[in-house]
């Protein structure tokens, strides 16, 4: 049924959030050639189409105390396993990123008091964002200076010849055409893995086929969840007001120099005090009046009323597995990772700008837009001194027979059927958020099975399916990662909260995981933080970790 | 990848215009063959997102944020 599309570029970019857009737009001020590829459609899908909260920015007009007290913050609340080298940078750069996005149109907002920017969770500054965020605005930019954008194609595969990178492979959801890219340097902007969204972890999946290395993926990012009854535009309003009762009305203590919830509700109902409830009864009508001011910069979305009282219960939450945190190691600052000819940016680059945990929400969108600028550089420098690729035409007929080889089938297991299994086995709070060495290997076994029995024989019956069995295929990857870096990581740390190892471990643990590919198994190892970048190991460990975990 | 949302289309309204074809990150939505209106053809994937109904030119698309399985999905804890 499917012919195949050969597309020659020198710079190919895949995944069109604004990581991908940045990447795509800096090669193509270069002169290159660029191809910019979506499964979905560029500016419009996937977490920076979702990310509508806030950016991050450091005005560079503050003096270098203010900048070295971010650092600080950062490396105390993301518990000294953040790259400093990287949070800088990203501090630095954020202020030219936002007014580049702002000069391209992006929906940047005031905030609630009437000022541009916003200190919601001091030291750190951000700029809020409208209903539609800055992916559109991205897309515009990449189309009008000449990238080529190449919409609803699903990338399966990179393409390797003599070890360097030298393209991929993928088939277009409206045709089933194949599509073979060849191309220069390929930079992997695909984002990241969760439960709840359709990012599916294709990036750390595709360069863990091509051999890179991964690094830090125990790290979690939780989003808890209301009632799926109520409109969803409440979430913005809880961005701003979050309190909460467990089931006897007691509040809920959770960080409050953080915007983001940490494991704290997780911690409740492992206690058995779930439910959890948003307390709307005890808003003030100053928290109201928020709340509707911060819907209302959504374009006025208001489908939910916060002045409506009432306790909502809470689910657990969806989380995820941010760049800011973990994702392909890079070797140098212009993305490159160990692969010749492969480059990563935003949530599928291993910046881990953020550390153990995500302090506020804007590092997601200025880190995307920061690293896929710099990979954009990196690639065209590659691109311009690369040779043209040289193509393996038997790997191409094997690849091809791999990706439809689901639509064949015609018998064996449906992807929906094994995408609930997996949710069954990771979503429990127990394994992902509580986790405990006993259960993550139980999980692991499951998810091992999964692997190695169901994956390979799950069919599809159109193309719409084909896509979920692709999908699937990397989740069950991503899965496997974040369960052998959370084992290995035997200690507690921001994020990752070992109920049989509940304190941090310094120094052993002022290291970093990572994670290759050895001969069909996933190798670890640790990488340990220069010395420089450790904490005052003289000083007490209560001071070192102001925030405790259960049990420590 | 999780049914969170039933959707439907006005087909009065649509225009069979295709962007919320285009833009549904989980591929839901085909146009039919024959009435060249929107169908929600995979509304078993819907995860809710809205983007299909906030990007609608006509404001065909309606939302009812009530789960249309049994069970809501499985989530951290309940
Ligand atoms: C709900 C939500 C809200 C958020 N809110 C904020 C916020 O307010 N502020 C903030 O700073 N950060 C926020 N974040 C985080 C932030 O959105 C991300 O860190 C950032 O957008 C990542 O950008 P990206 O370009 O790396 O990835 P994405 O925007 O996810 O883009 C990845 C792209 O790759 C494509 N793709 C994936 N796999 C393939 C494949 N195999 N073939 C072809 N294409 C593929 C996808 O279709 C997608 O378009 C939020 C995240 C979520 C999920
Ligand atoms: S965007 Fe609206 S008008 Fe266009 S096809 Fe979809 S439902 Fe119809
Ligand atoms: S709500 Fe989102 S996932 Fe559901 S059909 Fe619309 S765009 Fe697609």
């Amino acid at each position: 049924m499917s012919t195949t599309k050969t597309v020659n570029c020198d710079v190919l970019v895949i995944g069109g959030g604004v990581a991908g857009c940045f990447a795509a737009v800096r090669a193509r001020e270069r002169g290159l050639n660029v191809v910019l590829v979506d499964k979905s459609y560029v500016g419009y899908s996937y977490a920076t189409r979702f990310a509508t909260l806030n950016f991050l920015v450091f005005n560079p007009n503050e003096d270098e105390g203010a900048l070295n007290t971010c650092l600080k913050a950062v490396a105390l609340r993301g518990e000294y396993i953040n790259d400093p080298e990287w949070t800088e940078i990203v501090l630095r750069e954020s202020w030219d990123r936002y007014q580049e996005l702002a000069s391209w149109g992006a929906d940047f907002c005031r905030s609630e008091n009437g000022s541009m920017f916003a200190r919601d969770v001091p030291p750190f500054t951000t700029v809020r964002l409208g209903l539609k965020g800055v992916g559109p605005a991205c897309r515009e930019r990449a189309e009008t200076i000449g990238v080529k954008i190449l919409d609803r194609i699903m990338i399966t595969d990179l393409l390797k010849s003599g070890g360097e990178v030298i393209g991929a492979i993928g088939f277009s959801l409206d045709t089933g055409d194949c599509y073979v890219f060849r191309a220069k340097a390929t930079v992997l902007a695909t984002g990241l893995c969760s439960f709840y969204m359709r990012n599916t972890g294709n990036g750390d999946a595709l360069a863990y086929k091509a051999g890179a290395t991964i690094t830090s993926r125990e790290f979690i990012f939780v989003w808890p969840w209301h009632d799926p009854n109520l409109d969803m535009s409440l979430a913005a309003a809880r961005c701003v007001y979050m309190k909460f009762i467990d089931a006897e009305g007691l509040p809920v203590k959770h960080d409050p120099r953080s915007e983001i919830i940490d494991l704290s509700l997780e911690f409740l109902v492992h206690e058995g005090r779930a439910p959890i409830y948003w307390d709307l009864d005890s808003a003030t009508p100053e928290d109201v009046e928020r709340m509707k001011k911060r819907m209302l910069s959504h374009d006025g979305y208001m489908g939910f009323d916060p002045n409506r009282g009432g306790k909502i219960r809470m689910f657990g939450g969806a989380w995820m597995l941010l760049n800011s945190m973990g994702g392909a190691w890079l070797i140098n600052k212009k993305c490159a990772t160990e692969i010749p000819g492969l480059y990563a940016a935003g949530d599928c680059a291993g910046t881990r700008t953020v550390g153990a945990f995500h302090i506020v929400s804007g590092f997601g969108l200025a880190s995307a837009a920061v690293t896929g600028a710099r990979a954009g550089i990196g690639a065209a420098e590659y691109a311009a001194k690369a040779d043209k690729p040289d193509i393996d035409e038997e790997e191409l007929i094997n690849l091809k027979e791999g990706i439809y080889a689901p639509l064949k089938r015609g018998k064996g297991f449906e992807p929906r059927w094994v995408l609930e299994i997996i949710n069954s086995i990771m979503t429990p709070y127990y394994i992902y958020a509580v986790k405990h060495g006993d259960r993550l290997k139980a999980a692991l076994t499951f998810i091992e099975f999964i692997k190695d029995h169901i994956v390979p024989r799950m069919y599809a019956k159109d193309l719409h399916e084909l896509l979920l069995v692709h999908e699937i295929k990397n989740i069950v990857l991503n899965v496997e990662i974040f369960l052998r870096c959370s084992l290995f990581r035997t200690e507690s740390r921001g994020t990752h909260y070992r109920e049989d190892y509940p304190r941090r471990s310094d120094p052993e643990w002022l290291a970093w995981t990572k994670l290759r590919d050895d001969g069909g198994r996933m190798k670890l190892w640790r990488e340990p933080i220069p010395k420089k970048w450790w904490p005052d190991l003289s000083t007490a460990y209560e001071e070192r970790y102001p925030r405790r975990f259960p049990g420590e | 990848m999780i049914g969170l949302c039933s959707n439907w289309i006005n087909h009065n309204l649509c225009t069979g215009c295709g962007t919320c074809v285009k833009i549904c990150p989980a591929d839901v939505i085909r146009i039919d063959e024959n009435t060249k209106r929107a169908i929600i053809k995979y509304s078993e994937d819907c995860f809710g997102c809205q983007l299909c109904k906030v990007h609608c030119p006509q404001g065909a698309i309606q939302m009812t944020p009530k789960r249309h399985m049994m069970y809501p999905p499985p989530l951290g804890w309940r």
